[in-house]
């Protein structure tokens, strides 16, 4: 459960403050449902990728949580969306070293091997939509 | 004056639209001028009247406490008063307006008692348009809308001017806060040290670096410590941000030496396949100081002298 007993919600990923409130969330959010602290830098370093991401290629987006109860285990949903100009081979995008700005482009790659499962949906030109799930056994 | 770099303040550019956009007209301009030599013949009944209200409040008692202060005061609420009715809202009559807000700001003075006086103001007023042109009702109420007007427009331009001066405020601290977030101290002869605290973003990243090249230059040093143990996590952008730094300061001729990396960090950049080859790590503040001390006494740096 988290604090406030909510198991879903979103914020807006606009500037780079929002990367850090979405960090911040999602830190206390997976604290609370009990992963931990390797975990939940993980996952809060997942969040930062993902969400910069939308911040850099987009421009904007949001993020979407769900906290999921399963016998015997707990997980976290994240959902990142924008509407941006989408990424035309995924393949490619996730490439240890690929990136169309310079950078890293280690993010993407990197996204999966900290999560338990990642999914990319993207249509070139209208948008892509990031989901990522952790899971942790129920305390 | 400009205020083009705010994002509240209507720049004068935009003043005619926002006229517009208020419903202000040509006409209603020409009204409250031909208004304007019956509010002459009033002005110091409505300001006095304004202060004997403002004076039975002790909130506003403290902005009027002394008589020179109400003598100044006053005169410049004359003169603010028989703007309203100039007839001519242009340049002056922005900034002035602008000007308004700026001063209630910096002298504290909240914002409700300027909504407060405006709303006696209009009280004081109205009784006086009929007066004058009791016998024409129709012009006494369209001079009444461009009386109402002129003060949303006025209202608006404080009420942003006040924000913006707020802005101003905010980002000046931040930019303080920035500067102190960085500290770079001279640990020894020869080391420098900084402790990261809190996120890297790129602001503050650029921050650090223009910092940290610059103690290095100042005190010859050929090592510096970087310290994160007080970073919660780093993503490919702060680590970027790092490994740029680290480079900058090679270029120095000076070793950077990394400490503080937490075991969940360490994991994470693992898992982000971020390579950190080549560049010293320590677990610990003390333990980066040791080796800095080591590298030191063996010569085993390259800071060039001649910097
Ligand atoms: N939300 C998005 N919208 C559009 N393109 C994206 C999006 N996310 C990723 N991409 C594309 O995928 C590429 C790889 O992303 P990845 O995060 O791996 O690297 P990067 O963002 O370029 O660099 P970094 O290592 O700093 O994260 C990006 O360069 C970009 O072209
Ligand atoms: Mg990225």
């Amino acid at each position: 459960m988290t604090m406030d007993g909510k198991q879903q919600g979103e914020l807006p990923i606009i500037s780079e403050s929002d990367i850090v409130a979405c960090r911040k969330v999602i830190r206390t959010l997976s604290t609370n449902a009990g992963f931990g602290i390797t975990d939940v830098t993980r996952i809060v370093t997942a969040v930062s990728e993902l969400a910069r991401n939308i911040y850099v290629h987009a421009e904007c987006g949001k993020m979407r949580w769900n906290i999921m109860h399963q016998p015997g285990k707990i997980g976290i949903e994240l959902i990142f969306e924008d509407n941006g100009q989408g990424i035309a081979d995924i393949e490619q995008a996730m490439q240890p070293g690929f990136s169309t700005v310079k950078s890293m482009g280690m993010g993407l790659p990197g996204v999966k091997r900290l999560m338990d499962e990642m999914r990319i949906d993207s249509i070139a030109g209208a948008g892509s939509t990031v989901t990522i799930k952790k899971w942790a056994r129920a305390r | 004056m400009t205020y083009a770099a705010s994002n509240y303040i209507t720049v004068f550019d935009k003043w005619d639209d926002q006229k517009t956009f208020f419903c202000f007209t040509p006409e209603d301009a020409k009204r409250l001028s031909d208004f304007h030599p019956f509010a002459e013949k009033h002005v110091d009944e409505v300001v006095d009247g304004l202060y004997a209200h403002l004076l039975k409040f002790e909130e506003a008692q403290m902005f009027l406490d002394d008589a020179e202060t109400l003598r100044r005061l006053k005169i410049a609420q004359r003169r603010y008063f028989l703007e309203l009715t100039s007839g001519c809202y242009e340049e002056e009559y922005y900034e002035n307006r602008i000007k308004v807000g700026v001063t209630h700001q910096r002298m504290g003075i909240p914002p409700r008692l300027y909504m407060g006086a405006y709303s006696y103001y209009l009280q004081l007023m109205i009784p006086l348009i009929y007066q004058y042109l009791g016998d024409d009702l129709e012009k006494a109420n369209t001079t009444f809308s461009a009386m109402y007007k002129i003060i949303n427009l006025d209202q608006e331009l404080a009420m942003s001017a006040y924000i913006h001066a707020v802005e101003d405020v905010i980002s000046k601290q931040t930019e303080e806060i920035l500067e102190m977030s960085t500290p770079v101290i001279q640990v020894w002869e020869g080391v420098v040290a900084t402790p990261i605290i809190g996120t890297l973003d790129s602001q503050r990243a650029q921050q650090f670096m223009e910092h940290l090249l610059e103690k290095i230059v100042e005190s010859k040093s050929p090592i510096a410590l970087i310290d994160i143990t007080g970073v919660p996590q780093i993503d490919t952008a702060t680590a970027q941000h790092l490994i740029d730094t680290i480079n900058a300061v090679k270029l120095l001729g000076s070793k950077v030496i990394i400490t503080g990396i937490r075991p969940a960090i360490a994991q994470t950049l693992v898992h982000l396949g971020i390579n950190l080859q080549g560049i010293i790590t320590k677990p610990s503040m003390s333990a980066g100081l040791k080796v800095a001390l080591e590298m030191l006494a063996v010569g085993n740096t390259g800071f060039n002298k001649t910097n």
